[in-house]
């Protein structure tokens, strides 16, 4: 690893002291600082934009929980002032103790309602904990008079998304969801150059997405590190095996194809330009065992979408017992095609024969050329297969952190310096397209999306 | 006699131990090694992975390891010492509890950047291969990753580097030729060419996800020298 890394992330810690008057403070039950009303407190936020160190709260030191961190540690100016999570014995100390290695003085707290009552100066809070949660959570702080950066997917409920699109507007806080493609260099580029300025696709008649995993085992815990039962019931959880695995269990999350689905799904929504008219899918549990794996460990969604270009038919598979071909998304115009993954190094875009040339978009810097390669010695032309068009690709690489665009994007908004990528409203249509395929595969039917399905 | 002709010296005897080891190894009947392996699991999503010199993966199990008959894992719940000595999540005897699965409970976390864990095996012994699984819960690929064998727990008295893949020398302890690679459930093996030392040590500075260095569990192949 090259030492300019190093240098400039040692660099972050170049932050104003913090006049706190806490290290460390390990909170005990909530007392007085409920007595503050909601009001209150969020008046006593400060209301200006900001342009020093960011005050930022982690609610949630799970698996994603820590990677938004990393991000954040990368990201100048952000300081992480506190940890709410109720897995004390793991997570919870695992985070606590990763600041400390990055000199982050910060509050820890099991309740969030404590740490909101408490921590007087945050500016944002980062919501990373089980679906559930993110409605009754993302309120709070908002109405805290906080900006809030919620994982997806918004709400297990397509009435607790609405609640949260609610409340951003009622406070007029800052809501972004975590929809982290939203805010990749990568898929802005394709969208605001490829897609809209220079139309090389010509008219979207199809696209083909899918996230396609190995079998995974359920996850586990350090025996020592067990919650107290007492403690997993008053947060929703029957036992430890259903904190651990809460995304397979209805009530908790929305499975496999909201989990992984919705990033691409919502990437559908957004190159379109448009919102489904219907769903079909079919799926199930068939591998897993249904007792402990609740929604379907696969699905299989067709959605039709009316562009202003005419009806698009889009594809979508998630399953959960083999990765070939991993992820992706795939978008097919009569005049070409784009083939794009979150992952960096796959993006291939072709060309369909009869498409006017692409040589001004490869001069104007949009497009690279296909390099060429040397057709190996005694090939023989195949003529029961079409061709290999040559593979175009982007004229720039993303290696950063994936999520790292997305919360910059959330940082540089509440400084004034940007508009959200991905808002409440987006969050909210992203739900309800989503949520609406596990309906769909529950009542065996096709399911109609009225416009109004997408308004609050 | 100075200092300079005692370690001279020293360093001569060593020398024509190892050779005589060698020798005695190659004329050895060699068996492969025999190196239990842990459940295969990636969950989550992989990082970037943009890394120069990495190494293409085999894409089937890795060939067997020959050691001379006998040879056994001499780290198992040997004393582990860090220069992180306040783990991120974990303790350090994870490296050497013969627990090599992935998931959360059987690895040690390490503070960011460049850190190091170090074994003492009691004894010297002549090492055949140092094995590490640093977490293969995601295909991850460490920096550094830097495997010395020393006499001494100093490591200053010419300690003998068995694997580097710090490129650019940032380790400050020599650049490497060594490939990048991504960790997986095999663990990395790393033939220690019969080297003696008592003392084994593994640098590393990060990965592509995180900062942060981890370790499941460390295996070293050999036998104590009579």
């Amino acid at each position: 690893m090259s030492k300019s890394d190093h240098e400039e992330i040692q660099g972050q810690n170049n932050l104003p002291p913090i006049d706190r008057r806490k290290f460390f403070r390990y909170s005990a039950a909530i007392v007085g600082g409920l007595v503050l009303g909601s009001k209150t407190l969020a008046s006593a936020r400060k209301t200006a934009p900001r342009t020093d160190a960011l005050n930022v709260a982690l609610l949630g030191t799970g698996a994603q929980g820590q990677v938004l961190l990393n991000s954040c540690l990368k990201i100048d100016g952000i300081r992480i002032t506190a940890v709410c999570d109720i897995w004390a014995a793991y997570n919870r100390r695992r985070v606590s103790r990763l600041l400390q290695k990055y000199h982050h003085e910060h509050g820890v707290y099991e309740d969030y309602r404590e740490m909101l009552a408490e921590e007087r100066d945050l500016d944002a809070v980062i919501i990373a904990t089980p679906d559930f949660w993110h409605a009754e959570q993302t309120v709070a702080s908002l109405e805290a008079g906080l900006a809030v950066y919620c994982e997806k997917e918004m709400s297990n409920t397509l009435a607790g998304a609405r609640k949260m699109v609610q409340a951003a507007r009622r406070t007029g806080r800052l809501l972004q969801i975590g929809h982290q493609r939203r805010s990749n260099p990568r898929y802005i580029h394709c969208y605001e150059k490829l897609i809209h300025d220079a139309g090389i696709f010509g008219r979207f008649t199809t696209v083909n997405g899918q996230w396609n995993r190995s079998v995974q085992p359920d996850l586990g815990w350090p025996k020592k590190a067990t919650i107290d039962s007492a403690v997993l019931k008053k947060y929703g959880y029957d036992d430890m095996h259903q904190f651990r695995n809460w995304r397979w269990f209805k009530g908790m999350g929305g499975g496999p194809v909201v989990d992984l689905g919705s990033h691409q799904i919502d990437i559908y929504n957004w190159f379109l330009e448009a919102r489904p008219v219907s769903v079909t899918a079919v799926g199930g549990t068939d591998y897993y065992d249904p007792k402990t794996h609740e929604w379907y460990d696969n699905v299989q969604a067709l959605y039709e979408y009316s562009t202003r270009n005419g009806t698009v038919r889009a594809f979508y598979q998630v399953i959960t017992t083999n990765r070939n071909g991993g992820y992706f998304e795939t978008f097919m115009g009569d005049m070409g095609t784009l083939y794009i993954s979150e992952a960096a190094g796959r993006c291939s875009i072709y060309r369909e024969d009869q498409a006017p040339l692409w040589d001004q978009w490869v001069n104007k810097g949009y497009l690279q050329t296909p390099v060429e390669t040397a057709a190996p010695t005694g090939a023989v032309l195949d003529v029961r297969e079409t061709l290999a068009p040559p593979a175009y690709s982007l004229p720039f690489e993303m290696n950063d952190p994936y999520h790292k665009p997305h919360l910059e994007n959330f940082f540089d908004a509440i400084r004034g310096n940007a508009a959200l990528n991905c808002t409440a409203e987006i969050g909210y249509e992203t739900a309800v397209t989503v949520l609406k395929a596990n309906q769909a595969v529950a009542e065996e039917r096709k399911v109609l999306f009225r416009s109004t399905d997408f308004k609050i | 006699m100075n200092t300079a002709h005692i370690r001279a010296i020293g360093l001569l005897l060593l020398s024509v131990q190892l050779l005589n080891s060698t020798q005695e190894a190659a004329e050895e009947k060699l068996v492969p090694l025999e190196i239990e392996l842990p459940k295969p699991m990636f969950i989550g999503t992989p990082q970037n992975l943009r890394v120069p010199n990495l190494e293409k993966p085999l894409g089937k199990p890795r060939p067997p390891f020959l050691a001379p008959m006998g040879t056994v894992n001499l780290a198992l719940g040997r004393a582990v010492t860090s220069s992180d000595d306040f783990p991120v999540i974990g303790e350090l005897e994870m490296v050497t509890d013969g627990d090599k699965e992935a998931p959360d409970g059987s690895f040690v976390e390490l503070g960011p950047f460049l850190q190091q864990v170090t074994i003492d095996l009691g004894q010297p012994c002549e090492l055949f291969a140092v094995v590490v699984w640093h977490y293969h819960m995601q295909p991850l690929v460490y920096f550094d990753v830097i495997i010395q064998i020393a006499t001494d727990s100093t490591f200053v008295n010419n300690p003998v580097t068995i694997y580097n893949n710090d490129l650019d020398n940032s380790a400050a302890l020599g650049m490497g030729t060594d490939n990048h690679y991504v960790e997986t459930s095999e663990g990395r093996l790393v033939d220690a060419q019969g080297t003696i030392g008592r003392y084994v040590r593994l640098y590393s500075n990060g990965n592509t996800s995180n900062d942060l260095n981890h370790y499941i569990e460390v295996e070293i192949y050999g036998r104590p020298v009579e």
